[in-house]
């Protein structure tokens, strides 16, 4: 039987499918008798989710896109040149 | 991302490397399209500001055109560019005063003797949805991924944020592909704990209300 600690740290793997048949076996049967660990592993799940979803929407903003512009094109000119 | 899409994209890369090399002065352009999205998010989630996030742009764009001969193909050309911006965005940071990080190991969780979790866990994974699009979550969000230190931030930003795979971060970092999970688990950790802080209270006030 393995205890919270050795589950939380086996938490990761366990996410990406890169446990073995036995250590996946008894992580969940330690789910079934421990709430609070599946409370964890929701949570753990749910947090990376949360911030990929806040953090990767980021868009430039219009003028940030157009100062963006000008100086890729102003560069070209003087390459250009050159 | 499929196998096909993957090779697709390497020599999408590959043409784009060449024609910047012959200085094809049209490859900017593309460059531009292609990367400057990821630079801008990247920069901006570490700089945390419009201005300096403009500034790292601009600046990993250049480094790009200026020093596109030097880069060898040792690496995959979207690595080269993430370090280059991760360079550009940490000096931008240095020339800023700095909030000292806490530490993580305050955040990690707790066991007793016989390895069993110490705190009351509360399960806030179902409401997260409703959570998602307020202001006030994005908020905490982003303060939560600010406070991390900056050897978890970069790894969690990179494999969770921008989606990159285990191999590639670790490729960008330099770092072992082990070092890479036990940081983004770390960081994970951390995270979870600081939300955790956040949702709990919120559910509370909710209740209350």
């Amino acid at each position: 039987m393995i205890c919270c600690k050795e589950c939380i740290d086996l938490l990761y793997d366990y996410i990406e499918g890169a446990l073995d048949q036995n250590t996946t076996k008894s992580l969940e049967e330690h789910f079934q008798d421990c709430p609070p660990c599946i409370a964890f592993l929701n949570t753990y799940k749910s947090t990376t989710t949360l911030c990929r979803e806040t953090l990767n929407q980021i868009e430039i903003p219009d003028e940030v896109r157009r100062t963006l512009q000008n100086f890729l094109k102003e560069h070209k000119t003087q390459q250009e040149k050159l | 991302m499929s196998f096909s899409q993957q090779k697709e994209d390497k020599e999408i890369e590959e043409a784009l490397v060449r024609d910047l090399q012959a200085g094809n002065l049209e490859a900017y352009d593309k460059i531009a399209e292609l990367y400057q999205k990821k630079i801008y998010g990247l920069s901006f989630n570490l700089v945390r500001n419009q201005m300096d996030a403009q500034d790292v742009t601009q600046e990993v764009l250049l480094t790009l055109f200026r020093k596109i001969n030097t880069f060898q193909g040792k690496s995959a050309f979207s690595s080269w560019v993430y370090r280059i911006t991760l360079n550009a965005s940490y000096m931008k940071l240095r020339s800023k005063k700095k909030e000292p990080n806490i530490s993580i190991d305050e955040l990690l969780p707790s066991f007793n003797g016989a390895g069993f979790q110490q705190e009351k866990i509360q399960d806030w994974s179902g409401n997260t949805e409703s959570l998602l699009f307020t202001n006030e979550t994005r908020e905490v969000i982003k303060k939560a991924v600010d406070l991390l230190p900056e050897k978890e931030k970069v790894v969690f930003l990179l494999r969770d944020v921008e989606g990159l795979s285990t191999e590639k971060v670790s490729e960008v970092l330099e770092l072992t592909v082990p070092a890479v999970k036990s940081r983004l688990h770390r960081a994970r950790l951390f995270l979870r704990k600081k939300l955790s802080g956040y949702f709990e209270e919120y559910n509370s006030r909710k209740g209350e209300a």
